[in-house]
């Protein structure tokens, strides 16, 4: 999930897929359904904040990264790839917890009713932080 | 001030969004601006302007809300998988009430059967107001179904249970009663002992075996919590539950506080059971035992389903304290069939242990306590003297039982015992004859042995 906020620090979320560290290792990638993700990309382009938590359906361990959004646009083949392969991984991990595909198939698709586009969102990880629930939650990485 | 707008989307339409059956997420932002997103197992539907996030670890989100009450939530609705936005803004934490009530009960049963009891505690609810309630994708709106109806089959149910006497018809006639009429196909019906502190299984629906006799300790897990509490307990999604117990557990153990934690407990009934509501049965504020129905289904009980089901525990504890009230010593069916010859060549070797009034029959365990030494009694009249009719009166007036006062009570172990017998043994049956009347069945000549 990714989160964002604007000049009244109002906040605003949703739903990311596909992430992808640069070769380089000094940035990470993530896509965003354009047509879920106005009030986001806008926030991104007022002041760049953000907060991506990443977590694990299986065993419920996650992460979170702070850090500053660099640059948006739309996604490319590598981007789109990532994305494929993502949503092929939580199909599978979520199958074992006996959610249907078909449940996680709709998740997507309802985000790309409208537009089909993906935006790719980059950002430079700030701070990261363990975010598996208990008394370790949000303690720095 | 409150902007009293009609929300886009009314909560009450995506009421399943708010049962804890597909995580939520929630971005708050600190009064310097950095956002901070987490994941959430559950966001309670208060009302239809406020929602309640429960509070059990300092952290972030928390922080941020004090100085910045802006935050939004991402909820998913089972089975359509649409997404809605949240936009709320925090209002208090309240302590105690109605809301924080009935979410320390869930989580404590939660808790309590994942050994996590000293590990999760409700400190308490953060209760934020909500401002607009949108759908993620304007683009890709599902057509909201009516909720249903129950009114015909609660009719139908209290018209099966009125037809019913005694205590062990009705009892089998209500839980039949839950799967024809509102396909809960899985449930069972647990009594308090007499000490009050453990409860055993006196009926099943739906299970093979059918779990009858097992037992909890009062206070402990979903179902002794819920009778402990005299509260209704509802889990709609218990492998999500287990999941973040045991990443809680984890943390827990990484820091070595091991001596924090306590066993997990196995649940009684479905091997892969993923929702669970516990009712308890309460007449005239005592407790009379607990309903559980189970589901193999993720998200089986939504809040309907317990309102609905609040008033059937309502009448069948209402219906059993009418039966156990009415009094049972006047015989009314007086034909008994009569016991066949025992046939002298197949014996049967039944042992009574002392220690606990457990029985053994050919060295296969039967039951214990209460039951075990009724049994006992009756079998020791039987070989004395063949007699084999009794009534409730007499077992109850009988001193040499050692029974406590259990006038209510001797009923439930009867059943318990009949239905021990029914499941374990193909010669001995305890035949109920009408009102306060027994009849033991016997098809094999017994040799009575007793240890300490």
């Amino acid at each position: 999930m990714l989160g964002t906020r604007d000049s009244e620090l109002v906040p605003e979320l949703v739903r990311a897929w596909g992430p992808r560290v640069s070769r380089d290792r000094t940035s990470v990638s993530l896509c965003v359904a354009r047509a879920v993700s106005a009030r986001t990309l806008g926030n991104l382009e007022d002041n760049g904040r953000m907060a991506a938590t990443f977590a694990s359906p299986g065993n419920s361990t996650a992460i979170q990264i702070w850090g500053r959004c660099i640059e948006t646009g739309p996604a490319r083949r590598l981007d789109l790839e990532a994305v494929e392969a993502h949503r092929d991984a939580f199909v599978e991990l979520n199958k074992g917890l006996g959610v249907p595909r078909a449940f996680i198939e709709a998740l997507w698709q309802r985000e790309l009713a409208g537009s089909e586009q993906m935006v790719t969102v980059r950002f430079v990880a700030e701070q990261i932080f363990n975010q598996t629930p208990g008394p370790d939650a949000g303690s720095p990485l | 001030m409150n902007d009293a707008r009609a929300l886009t989307i009314p909560l009450d339409s995506i009421a399943a969004c708010f049962e804890g059956i597909v995580p939520a997420s929630v971005c708050s932002c600190s009064r310097e601006g950095l956002p901070n997103v987490t994941y959430l197992s559950i966001v309670h539907r208060l009302d239809e302007r406020h929602v309640g996030l429960s509070f059990q670890f300092f952290n972030k989100t928390r922080k941020n809300t004090y100085e910045n009450p802006r935050v939004q939530m991402i909820v998913v609705r089972p089975g359509s998988a649409e997404q809605f936005r949240l936009d709320l803004k925090y209002l208090r934490t309240e302590t105690d009430g109605p809301a924080f009530d009935r979410m320390r009960a869930r989580l404590d049963a939660v808790a309590s059967q994942t050994g996590m009891s000293r590990v999760f505690k409700l400190r308490g609810v953060d209760v934020y107001e909500v401002l607009d309630c949108r759908p993620v994708n304007e683009e890709s709106r599902s057509e909201i179904l009516p909720q249903a109806e129950s009114m015909r089959e609660l009719e139908a149910f209290t018209e099966r249970l009125s037809a019913c006497e005694g205590l062990d018809a009705l009892l089998s006639t209500a839980l039949e009663a839950l799967a024809d009429l509102f396909g809960h196909r899985h449930s069972f019906v647990m009594f308090p002992d007499e000490e009050g502190t453990r409860l055993y299984t006196g009926a099943s629906y739906g299970f093979d075996p059918s779990g009858v006799g097992s037992e909890v300790v009062v206070g402990e897990g979903m179902l002794g919590l819920a009778a402990e509490r005299r509260s209704v307990v509802r889990v709609t999604n218990i492998a999500l539950d287990r999941l973040i117990a045991r990443a809680v557990r984890s943390g827990v153990e990484r820091r070595g506080e091991r001596d924090i934690l306590e066993k997990e407990i196995a649940l009684p009934g479905l091997p892969e059971v993923a929702s669970q509501l516990v009712l308890p049965l309460l007449s005239r504020n005592k407790l009379l035992g607990v309903l559980c129905l189970q589901s193999a289904e993720t998200g089986r009980f939504l809040e309907t389903d317990e309102r609905v089901m609040q008033i059937v525990a309502r009448h069948l504890a209402a219906s059993m304290a009418n039966t156990m009230a009415t009094d049972p010593d006047e015989p009314r069916v007086a034909a008994l069939p009569s016991s066949p010859e025992p046939r002298a060549a197949s014996q049967a070797a039944i042992k009574h242990y002392r220690s606990d009034d457990s029985i053994f029959i050919d060295d296969t365990y039967l039951t214990k306590g209460i039951p075990g030494r009724l049994f006992w009694k009756l079998l020791q009249a039987f070989v004395a003297t063949g007699r084999a009719a009794f009534t409730n009166k007499e077992i109850r007036l009988d001193a040499s039982m050692g029974l406590p006062d259990i006038k209510d009570n001797l009923e439930t172990r009867l059943i318990l015992l009949r239905r021990r017998l029914d499941e374990r043994c193909e010669f001995i049956r305890l035949i109920p004859a009408g009102r306060g009347r027994l009849h033991l069945d016997v098809h094999r000549s017994l040799t009575l042995e007793e240890l300490p």
